[in-house]
């Protein structure tokens, strides 16, 4: 995959992931209607392919009013791996060579290698989560799970344990699948899998649009690193 | 200006160098209680016949079907509204902030005057933040913030 179609994927697939988080937002409240408004115009500018770099900068200036505006994330982790694609499809755009172009892409292929790898290493090194306790006070006490019927898996500590396991050895292993393309796209079919689980069992679809979205920089890098010259050749 | 540009872009930087410590421990978890007043004075409205009970806000279905999953991987504005709302309840918690507290209110709010859940004579509704923890082997649950009494009408408007 060369740079400039991994790029214009991600993109496209960041562009649907602000499309889908805008139209919820604007259809579903009565305040901010100018901002989502605008902001899903510039999304179908970036789908469409239209002054990319400016469209960029323009859903670039809104994030930071969105975040000014809600004190924060809306979305917590999901709306930070948004910001992450936007700010690193922004260098992309304006960096002047194409060296620190591939640097600043291979930056947010690592963050994502990153948000797998320390999410399984700072549960391994919690007792609670090797004896499976946590994915059962997840289910029992937290406010993720969709439905009260979802809470009765807190009372199967057996599933529990084997799929903390499962969760903690897929996080922690996903570096490696960066050693070939098809234990990469492997990798890369489970961990959506994974992402949609937690949609459908958690309500988080956003992390599924948005995570999906940052998929072709590891592509990219894969390709970059094992398939042909170094990256700071 | 210059303030708000810098304090958005301090909210940034945890975006462009994240921690991804997604999970690392299962924290004390919010809830979001109401109760309807007639009078705006909780002291008394308290002591009144017919005391409204503490409800849930916005409390999760019994059930979610398949197919209502499936939609909701593309339409799911009230369950991110009340992710949102578990941030601001743990930042009300946290450092009392002023913005989570007004954001909370004006949801309820809203709800009240638009889900057509305000029953006539209420026209006044407190909210509290119950952290539910595991400690050892028991699950407990604690009051950490009671809200001032607020107008249905004005938190609407808000």
């Amino acid at each position: 995959m060369t740079l400039d179609f991994a790029v214009r994927a991600t993109e496209i697939l960041l562009g649907l992931a602000f499309l889908q988080q805008s139209i919820e937002y604007l259809l579903s409240n009565r305040r901010l209607h100018l901002l989502f408004l605008a902001r899903v115009g510039m999304c179908l500018l970036l789908i469409s392919g239209f002054q990319t770099g400016w469209v960029l900068v323009g859903l670039a200036v809104l994030s930071l009013g969105m975040l000014y505006r809600f004190d924060g994330p809306y979305n917590g982790g999901s709306d930070r791996m948004s910001l992450l694609v936007l700010a690193c499809l922004l260098l992309v755009h304006f960096l002047p060579e194409s060296h620190w172009q591939e640097l600043a892409f291979g930056y947010l292929a690592v963050q994502l290698v990153l948000s797998y790898f320390i999410s399984g290493w700072v549960k391994i090194v919690n007792p609670a989560w090797r004896n499976g306790r946590a994915l059962q006070d997840v289910f029992l006490y937290s406010a993720y799970p969709v439905s009260e019927s979802l809470r009765a898996f807190a009372a199967r500590p057996t599933l529990l344990f084997g799929a903390s396991w499962m969760v903690m050895l897929f996080e922690l292993i996903f570096p490696f699948s960066l050693l070939t393309q098809p234990s990469l796209i492997a990798g890369l079919l489970i961990a959506a899998l994974f992402h949609f689980l937690n949609a459908c069992f958690f309500g988080l679809n956003r992390f599924f649009w948005i995570w999906l979205a940052a998929y072709p920089s590891i592509i990219w890098l894969q390709g970059r690193l094992f398939g042909g010259s170094a990256l700071l050749g | 200006m210059i303030k708000d540009i810098v304090y958005s872009l301090r909210l940034l930087l945890p975006a462009v160098i994240p921690s991804w410590r997604f999970f690392d421990i299962i924290a004390p978890s919010p809830r979001i209680e109401y109760r309807l007043l007639a009078i705006a004075k909780p002291q008394e409205a308290g002591q009144a016949e017919n005391e409204p009970d503490w409800r849930e806000f916005r409390p999760r279905p019994d059930n979610v079907s398949v197919g209502r999953m499936m939609r909701r991987m593309v339409w799911n504005p009230n369950w991110n509204q009340s992710l949102f709302l578990v941030s601001c309840a743990e930042r009300l918690a946290a450092y009392g902030s002023s913005h989570a507290e007004t954001e909370i209110q004006t949801n309820i709010g809203v709800a009240l005057n638009e889900e057509g859940a305000n029953p006539e004579g209420y026209p006044f509704f407190q909210f509290r933040l119950i952290f539910i923890s595991r400690v050892e082997d028991r699950i407990t649950k604690e009051v950490e913030f009671l809200s001032p009494v607020y107008s249905c009408s004005e938190a609407y408007s808000i």
